[in-house]
Protein backbone atom coordinates (compact mmCIF):
# COMPACT_ATOMS: atom_id res chain seq x y z
CA UNK A 1 0.00 0.00 0.00
CA UNK A 2 1.44 3.34 -1.06
CA UNK A 3 1.12 6.68 0.67
CA UNK A 4 -1.93 8.63 -0.48
CA UNK A 5 -1.05 10.80 -3.45
CA UNK A 6 -3.83 13.34 -3.07
CA UNK A 7 -4.76 16.42 -1.09
CA UNK A 8 -6.15 15.26 2.27
CA UNK A 9 -9.32 16.83 3.70
CA UNK A 10 -8.97 18.77 6.94
CA UNK A 11 -11.31 16.69 9.10
CA UNK A 12 -9.44 13.43 9.10
CA UNK A 13 -6.67 14.19 11.59
CA UNK A 14 -6.83 12.79 15.13
CA UNK A 15 -4.72 13.29 18.26
CA UNK A 16 -3.77 10.41 20.55
CA UNK A 17 -1.87 10.44 23.85
CA UNK A 18 0.14 7.70 25.48
CA UNK A 19 -1.86 6.13 28.35
CA UNK A 20 -1.18 5.96 32.12
CA UNK A 21 -0.23 8.74 34.52
CA UNK A 22 3.51 7.98 34.42
CA UNK A 23 4.27 7.01 30.82
CA UNK A 24 7.62 6.09 29.33
CA UNK A 25 7.89 8.24 26.19
CA UNK A 26 9.23 6.73 22.99
CA UNK A 27 12.87 7.21 22.10
CA UNK A 28 13.77 9.53 19.24
CA UNK A 29 14.33 6.51 16.98
CA UNK A 30 11.01 4.96 17.96
CA UNK A 31 9.13 8.18 17.13
CA UNK A 32 9.88 7.53 13.45
CA UNK A 33 9.02 3.83 13.63
CA UNK A 34 5.47 2.93 12.66
CA UNK A 35 5.61 -0.26 14.74
CA UNK A 36 6.18 1.85 17.87
CA UNK A 37 3.87 4.74 16.99
CA UNK A 38 0.78 2.95 15.67
CA UNK A 39 -0.01 1.10 18.97
CA UNK A 40 -0.55 4.53 20.58
CA UNK A 41 -2.97 5.58 17.82
CA UNK A 42 -5.93 3.51 19.06
CA UNK A 43 -9.40 4.78 19.96
CA UNK A 44 -8.85 4.30 23.71
CA UNK A 45 -6.09 6.92 23.60
CA UNK A 46 -8.06 9.40 21.52
CA UNK A 47 -8.34 12.96 22.78
CA UNK A 48 -11.76 14.49 21.92
CA UNK A 49 -10.25 17.37 19.98
CA UNK A 50 -12.50 19.67 17.95
CA UNK A 51 -9.88 20.46 15.31
CA UNK A 52 -6.20 19.62 15.11
CA UNK A 53 -4.12 22.83 15.05
CA UNK A 54 -1.10 23.29 12.84
CA UNK A 55 1.66 20.81 13.64
CA UNK A 56 5.24 20.42 12.50
CA UNK A 57 8.20 22.67 13.07
CA UNK A 58 8.57 26.31 14.03
CA UNK A 59 10.83 28.67 12.15
CA UNK A 60 14.12 29.27 13.88
CA UNK A 61 17.11 31.31 12.84
CA UNK A 62 19.98 32.93 14.65
CA UNK A 63 20.50 36.51 13.49
CA UNK A 64 23.94 38.04 13.54
CA UNK A 65 24.93 41.65 13.00
CA UNK A 66 28.59 42.52 12.77
CA UNK A 67 29.49 46.12 13.48
CA UNK A 68 30.51 47.83 10.26
CA UNK A 69 29.04 45.20 7.95
CA UNK A 70 26.31 46.28 5.53
CA UNK A 71 24.02 43.32 6.04
CA UNK A 72 23.24 41.06 8.96
CA UNK A 73 23.31 37.33 8.54
CA UNK A 74 20.53 34.84 9.27
CA UNK A 75 21.89 31.43 10.19
CA UNK A 76 19.19 28.75 9.99
CA UNK A 77 19.26 26.39 12.93
CA UNK A 78 17.21 23.28 13.62
CA UNK A 79 13.75 24.50 14.51
CA UNK A 80 11.74 23.32 17.50
CA UNK A 81 8.50 21.38 17.00
CA UNK A 82 5.44 23.59 17.12
CA UNK A 83 3.54 24.02 20.37
CA UNK A 84 -0.09 23.01 19.92
CA UNK A 85 -3.01 24.67 21.66
CA UNK A 86 -5.78 22.08 21.78
CA UNK A 87 -9.49 22.79 22.23
CA UNK A 88 -11.55 19.82 23.32
CA UNK A 89 -15.12 19.41 24.54
CA UNK A 90 -14.94 19.19 28.33
CA UNK A 91 -16.09 15.90 29.75
CA UNK A 92 -15.09 15.99 33.44
CA UNK A 93 -14.58 12.22 33.57
CA UNK A 94 -12.88 11.66 30.21
CA UNK A 95 -9.85 9.52 31.10
CA UNK A 96 -7.51 11.13 28.58
CA UNK A 97 -8.49 14.70 29.48
CA UNK A 98 -7.80 13.79 33.12
CA UNK A 99 -4.32 12.67 32.04
CA UNK A 100 -3.81 16.08 30.41
CA UNK A 101 -4.99 17.79 33.60
CA UNK A 102 -2.55 15.72 35.64
CA UNK A 103 0.31 16.47 33.23
CA UNK A 104 -0.42 20.19 33.47
CA UNK A 105 -0.43 20.00 37.27
CA UNK A 106 2.88 18.15 37.28
CA UNK A 107 4.63 20.09 34.54
CA UNK A 108 7.46 17.55 34.21
CA UNK A 109 5.72 14.51 32.71
CA UNK A 110 7.02 13.67 29.25
CA UNK A 111 4.42 11.86 27.18
CA UNK A 112 4.34 10.70 23.57
CA UNK A 113 1.57 12.23 21.45
CA UNK A 114 0.61 10.95 18.02
CA UNK A 115 -1.28 12.76 15.28
CA UNK A 116 -2.72 10.53 12.58
CA UNK A 117 -3.76 11.95 9.23
CA UNK A 118 -6.06 9.39 7.68
CA UNK A 119 -7.21 8.88 4.11
CA UNK A 120 -9.21 5.67 3.89
CA UNK A 121 -6.77 2.98 5.05
CA UNK A 122 -3.69 5.15 4.46
CA UNK A 123 -2.37 6.76 7.63
CA UNK A 124 0.47 9.23 8.14
CA UNK A 125 1.72 9.54 11.72
CA UNK A 126 3.45 12.50 13.36
CA UNK A 127 4.74 11.54 16.80
CA UNK A 128 6.41 13.75 19.37
CA UNK A 129 7.18 13.88 23.07
CA UNK A 130 5.76 16.79 24.94
CA UNK A 131 4.61 18.31 28.20
CA UNK A 132 1.23 19.91 28.90
CA UNK A 133 0.63 23.41 30.20
CA UNK A 134 -2.15 25.97 30.47
CA UNK A 135 -5.03 23.61 31.18
CA UNK A 136 -8.20 25.73 31.26
CA UNK A 137 -11.95 25.16 31.37
CA UNK A 138 -14.16 27.63 29.51
CA UNK A 139 -17.82 27.25 30.51
CA UNK A 140 -19.50 29.93 28.39
CA UNK A 141 -23.28 29.59 28.87
CA UNK A 142 -24.22 29.77 25.18
CA UNK A 143 -22.27 26.72 24.06
CA UNK A 144 -20.74 23.50 25.30
CA UNK A 145 -17.95 23.74 27.89
CA UNK A 146 -14.47 23.81 26.38
CA UNK A 147 -11.25 22.41 27.76
CA UNK A 148 -8.15 24.13 26.40
CA UNK A 149 -4.55 23.05 26.93
CA UNK A 150 -1.20 23.52 25.24
CA UNK A 151 1.22 20.71 24.40
CA UNK A 152 4.83 21.88 24.30
CA UNK A 153 7.03 19.39 22.41
CA UNK A 154 10.51 18.61 23.67
CA UNK A 155 13.32 19.64 21.33
CA UNK A 156 14.47 17.12 18.73
CA UNK A 157 11.96 14.51 19.93
CA UNK A 158 9.63 14.00 17.00
CA UNK A 159 9.33 11.81 13.96
CA UNK A 160 7.22 10.97 10.92
CA UNK A 161 6.08 7.52 9.87
CA UNK A 162 3.29 5.90 7.86
CA UNK A 163 1.60 2.57 7.33
CA UNK A 164 2.48 2.34 3.63
CA UNK B 1 -16.79 11.47 22.88
CA UNK B 2 -20.49 11.73 22.22
CA UNK B 3 -22.55 9.35 20.15
CA UNK B 4 -25.42 10.56 17.99
CA UNK B 5 -28.56 10.99 20.07
CA UNK B 6 -31.93 9.55 19.14
CA UNK B 7 -34.43 12.04 17.71
CA UNK B 8 -37.30 9.67 18.56
CA UNK B 9 -36.57 10.40 22.22
CA UNK B 10 -36.54 14.12 21.48
CA UNK B 11 -40.00 13.91 19.94
CA UNK B 12 -41.49 11.84 22.77
CA UNK B 13 -39.98 14.12 25.41
CA UNK B 14 -41.21 17.33 23.75
CA UNK B 15 -44.72 15.91 23.35
CA UNK B 16 -44.84 14.83 26.99
CA UNK B 17 -43.38 18.01 28.44
CA UNK B 18 -45.62 20.37 26.45
CA UNK B 19 -48.70 18.32 27.31
CA UNK B 20 -47.84 18.56 31.01
CA UNK B 21 -47.36 22.33 30.85
CA UNK B 22 -50.53 23.29 28.95
CA UNK B 23 -52.84 20.51 30.20
CA UNK B 24 -55.78 20.18 29.43
CA UNK B 25 -55.11 21.97 26.10
CA UNK B 26 -54.29 19.32 23.44
CA UNK B 27 -50.76 19.16 21.97
CA UNK B 28 -50.00 17.87 18.47
CA UNK B 29 -46.76 17.16 16.60
CA UNK B 30 -47.90 18.80 13.34
CA UNK B 31 -50.67 21.06 12.15
CA UNK B 32 -53.80 19.63 10.68
CA UNK B 33 -56.66 21.81 9.45
CA UNK B 34 -59.16 19.61 11.28
CA UNK B 35 -57.71 20.77 14.56
CA UNK B 36 -58.80 24.28 13.68
CA UNK B 37 -62.31 23.40 14.81
CA UNK B 38 -60.99 23.16 18.38
CA UNK B 39 -61.10 26.38 20.46
CA UNK B 40 -57.43 26.11 21.48
CA UNK B 41 -54.54 23.75 20.81
CA UNK B 42 -50.74 23.68 20.67
CA UNK B 43 -48.51 22.35 17.86
CA UNK B 44 -44.77 21.76 17.95
CA UNK B 45 -42.16 21.24 15.24
CA UNK B 46 -38.57 20.13 15.84
CA UNK B 47 -35.70 21.56 13.80
CA UNK B 48 -31.94 22.28 13.86
CA UNK B 49 -30.94 18.95 15.40
CA UNK B 50 -27.18 18.98 15.02
CA UNK B 51 -24.21 17.72 16.98
CA UNK B 52 -21.07 19.37 15.58
CA UNK B 53 -18.64 16.89 14.04
CA UNK B 54 -15.08 16.99 15.32
CA UNK B 55 -11.90 16.01 13.52
CA UNK B 56 -10.72 12.44 13.15
CA UNK B 57 -11.92 9.13 11.74
CA UNK B 58 -13.82 8.09 14.90
CA UNK B 59 -17.52 8.77 14.27
CA UNK B 60 -18.53 9.18 17.92
CA UNK B 61 -16.35 12.27 18.50
CA UNK B 62 -19.10 14.90 18.39
CA UNK B 63 -20.27 17.88 20.40
CA UNK B 64 -23.48 18.51 22.30
CA UNK B 65 -26.84 18.90 20.61
CA UNK B 66 -28.75 22.21 20.73
CA UNK B 67 -31.99 21.48 18.87
CA UNK B 68 -34.82 23.98 18.57
CA UNK B 69 -38.52 23.19 18.62
CA UNK B 70 -41.07 25.72 17.54
CA UNK B 71 -44.25 25.93 19.57
CA UNK B 72 -47.32 27.25 17.73
CA UNK B 73 -50.32 28.17 19.84
CA UNK B 74 -53.70 28.42 18.11
CA UNK B 75 -56.70 29.87 19.95
CA UNK B 76 -60.06 31.35 19.03
CA UNK B 77 -59.66 33.93 21.82
CA UNK B 78 -56.48 36.03 21.58
CA UNK B 79 -56.17 36.25 25.37
CA UNK B 80 -56.21 32.43 25.67
CA UNK B 81 -53.12 32.31 23.45
CA UNK B 82 -51.28 34.80 25.63
CA UNK B 83 -52.27 32.83 28.73
CA UNK B 84 -50.93 29.59 27.25
CA UNK B 85 -47.72 31.20 26.07
CA UNK B 86 -47.23 32.65 29.56
CA UNK B 87 -47.66 29.17 31.04
CA UNK B 88 -44.96 27.88 28.69
CA UNK B 89 -42.60 30.78 29.44
CA UNK B 90 -43.02 30.44 33.20
CA UNK B 91 -42.48 26.71 33.12
CA UNK B 92 -39.86 26.21 30.40
CA UNK B 93 -37.68 29.32 30.09
CA UNK B 94 -34.45 28.71 31.99
CA UNK B 95 -35.53 25.23 33.06
CA UNK B 96 -32.76 22.77 33.91
CA UNK B 97 -33.36 19.14 34.81
CA UNK B 98 -35.39 16.16 33.62
CA UNK B 99 -37.18 16.98 30.38
CA UNK B 100 -39.95 14.75 29.06
CA UNK B 101 -40.96 12.66 32.06
CA UNK B 102 -39.60 9.53 33.68
CA UNK B 103 -40.24 7.11 30.80
CA UNK B 104 -38.91 8.91 27.74
CA UNK B 105 -37.25 11.97 29.26
CA UNK B 106 -33.62 12.98 29.53
CA UNK B 107 -31.65 15.58 31.47
CA UNK B 108 -31.20 18.97 29.83
CA UNK B 109 -28.73 21.64 30.93
CA UNK B 110 -31.01 24.47 29.93
CA UNK B 111 -34.16 25.32 28.00
CA UNK B 112 -34.23 28.77 26.41
CA UNK B 113 -37.58 30.07 25.14
CA UNK B 114 -37.77 32.87 22.61
CA UNK B 115 -41.25 34.41 22.16
CA UNK B 116 -41.29 35.18 18.42
CA UNK B 117 -44.57 36.94 17.58
CA UNK B 118 -48.35 36.73 17.67
CA UNK B 119 -50.61 36.83 14.64
CA UNK B 120 -54.16 36.17 13.45
CA UNK B 121 -55.42 33.93 10.66
CA UNK B 122 -58.68 35.36 9.33
CA UNK B 123 -59.45 32.30 7.22
CA UNK B 124 -59.37 29.93 10.18
CA UNK B 125 -60.54 32.61 12.62
CA UNK B 126 -57.71 31.72 14.97
CA UNK B 127 -55.15 33.76 16.86
CA UNK B 128 -51.63 32.40 16.67
CA UNK B 129 -48.54 32.76 18.83
CA UNK B 130 -45.13 31.35 17.92
CA UNK B 131 -42.28 30.53 20.30
CA UNK B 132 -38.88 28.93 19.76
CA UNK B 133 -37.38 26.75 22.49
CA UNK B 134 -33.68 25.80 22.36
CA UNK B 135 -32.61 22.76 24.38
CA UNK B 136 -29.02 22.30 25.60
CA UNK B 137 -28.63 18.53 25.84
CA UNK B 138 -25.41 17.20 27.41
CA UNK B 139 -24.09 13.94 25.97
Amino acid sequence: MALPNKVLPGFSAALYCQPTSSPTPLTTAQLSLVASVSPIAVSGNLLPVEAIPAFGQDDAVASFSVAGSRQSDKIPVQAAPTSMTITAAWNPSDANLLLMRGDAASGVIDRTFVISATEGSNIVYYAFNGRVGQFQIDAAPGAEAKCTFTVHPRGNQYGWSNNA
Amino acid sequence: MATQQNVVQYGKAIQYQLSQIVNPVPVYAAFNRNFATQPKFVVWMLRNVHQPVYTGPVQSVKGIDRPIFQISIFTQEIEDGFTISNQILQSLHGYSGLFGGATNGFQISKADVLWLYNSYNNEEKMAQIFLDCTLDIPT
